[in-house]
């Protein structure tokens, strides 16, 4: 067996993504806070103001509730586990470490256990403000999630019948990508799934209309009301890794070129994450800035309602669209 | 969706100078005239009217009868001038000073007219009480002689 191939270079991979995107992703919400303020005429904090709020809230005293059971304290854990996990099958400029055969199904399962993780913590809180904010969380995932799940794997079959050696996998991106099928429908498709992602990355992230389950002035904060010191340091940067990874989802599936050119190995991979990492803060700046800074929240019944007749129904038509020359 | 009339705002933002004002950095905002900021108290121009006492609504005043003054904690100030206005001699002023912020609540610059100030008008006064029964006493004696 090659132990080497097999996993020392995975795990040496895995380590080196996980400490590129906890400083790419913590920079990244630095940006954003910064340029959301300039498009308010603030003149906002530091680039680095989310390291120092990390180093801040890991090092004041954790309060736990008497009425919080063990999942309080297993979920933040659990759910920055997952994130990093999950940086293992994220296409993120080159193929994913672990890329194989099907492999979108772990990445979505893996996308989900994070807020799922969020909820149980929240729930285990025993505060009924947080409650509530899970509840919210629930039905905002359950809304999202079919509208995504539908458009990735109608992308993911049709970029199939091109011809790729692991289909279903997160590496196919940088096989064949959705805009060289080239026929007019299936570019009008790609448009209209573009904005389904958009809608979709925005939700993940909770920016905007659906900034909901962790409403401030509604329900004091809802998921994260409990949690404080360390907990809450480990949350927030689940949160900001969340946002990188969804975000690059989006990049690699409707804009997965390189720059690498000529060059191989490993020189070509981390010239291709970095670039790959400018297309993700553009996206974000797009989806997050933006949205953040020119829209408030939506009712919970409104996004509810958004997401499924607006969006689903979009990710429908896009994926048919796509579909269209290969059923006929 | 009426959102995106506001993208063009935002981004117009972006590319403009912020509009504020970094305090520490640069001198604060000005104040305008007659601004209302710390109460000031000239000892020397009071004359012992109690009008200030009178007319403070949060009780900054307390009249000293034996010196004919009054002791003040502009610590519960609520600047609303009234003292200034009915003030006589112009002893109590408003002035510009408004970064007040203290870890002290009896921190000297609430406190104008401090302790040891006032024993040593104290003691003027009684000097000046005794210099007086002294001269009337002379007085007295050198009528008595003549």
């Amino acid at each position: 067996m090659d132990v080497m191939g097999s996993i020392v270079y995975p795990i040496a991979g895995l380590l080196g993504l996980y400490g590129f995107v906890s400083l790419a992703s913590l920079l990244w919400e630095g940006i954003d806070r910064k340029l959301v303020a300039r498009m308010q005429r603030r003149v906002g904090p530091p680039l680095i103001q989310p390291f120092y709020d990390f180093l801040k809230l890991m090092s004041k005293e954790t309060i736990v509730p008497n009425t919080a059971n063990y999942m309080f304290r297993a979920a933040p854990v659990l759910a920055l586990a997952t994130a990093i996990a999950l940086l293992a099958y994220t296409p993120m400029g080159f193929t994913p470490i672990l890329a194989s055969k099907g492999d979108v199904i772990v990445f979505i399962y893996l996308l989900a256990l994070i807020s799922f993780f969020k909820i149980v913590g929240a729930i285990s809180s025993g505060s009924p403000y947080a409650k509530i904010g899970a509840a919210r969380e629930a039905t905002i995932m359950v809304s999202r999630e079919p509208a995504m799940m539908l458009a990735i794997f109608a992308i993911m079959w049709r970029l199939g019948k091109l011809g790729v050696d692991k289909p279903f996998s997160m590496g196919i991106f940088y096989q064949h990508n959705i805009w060289e099928i080239g026929t007019p429908m299936s570019f009008v498709g790609a448009i209209i799934l573009l904005y389904v992602f958009c809608v979709w990355l925005a939700s993940e992230i909770e920016v905007g209309f659906f900034n909901i389950p962790d409403a401030e002035e509604e329900i004091a904060e809802g998921l994260l009301v409990e949690y404080s010191g360390r907990y809450l340091a480990l949350l927030k940067l689940t949160k900001a890794l969340k946002a990188y990874i969804a975000a690059s989802l989006v990049v690699a599936i409707f804009f997965p070129w390189g720059i690498a050119g000529h060059l191989t190995g490993l020189s070509a991979d981390v010239v291709n994450l970095l670039f790959h990492t400018l297309k993700v803060f553009i996206l974000l700046f797009v989806v997050g800035s933006v949205f953040r800074a020119v829209t408030g929240r939506l009712k919970i019944t409104q996004a509810v309602d958004f997401l499924w007749k607006n969006v689903f129904l979009a990710s429908l038509v896009g994926s048919l669209l796509l579909a269209m020359e290969v059923i006929m | 969706m009426r959102a995106p009339i506001l993208v063009p705002t935002v981004l117009r933002n972006l590319v403009r100078k912020p509009a504020t004002n970094l305090f520490p950095k640069t001198e604060p905002v000005p104040v305008p005239e007659n601004f209302r900021g710390q109460l000031k108290y000239n000892v020397d121009k009071c004359v012992g009217c109690r009008m200030c006492v009178t007319v403070c609504p949060a009780g900054v005043f307390v009249y000293l009868p034996d010196i004919r003054k009054v002791a003040l904690w502009t610590g519960r100030c609520v600047y609303c001038a009234q003292c200034v206005d009915v003030c006589p001699t112009g002893a109590l002023q408003m002035s510009d000073e408004f970064l007040l912020a203290s870890y002290d609540n009896y921190d000297d610059k609430f406190i104008p007219l401090k302790e040891e100030k006032i024993e040593e008008i104290r003691k003027k006064l009684e000097e000046q009480k005794k210099a007086k029964e002294k001269a009337k006493a002379e007085k007295a004696k050198a009528e008595k002689k003549a």
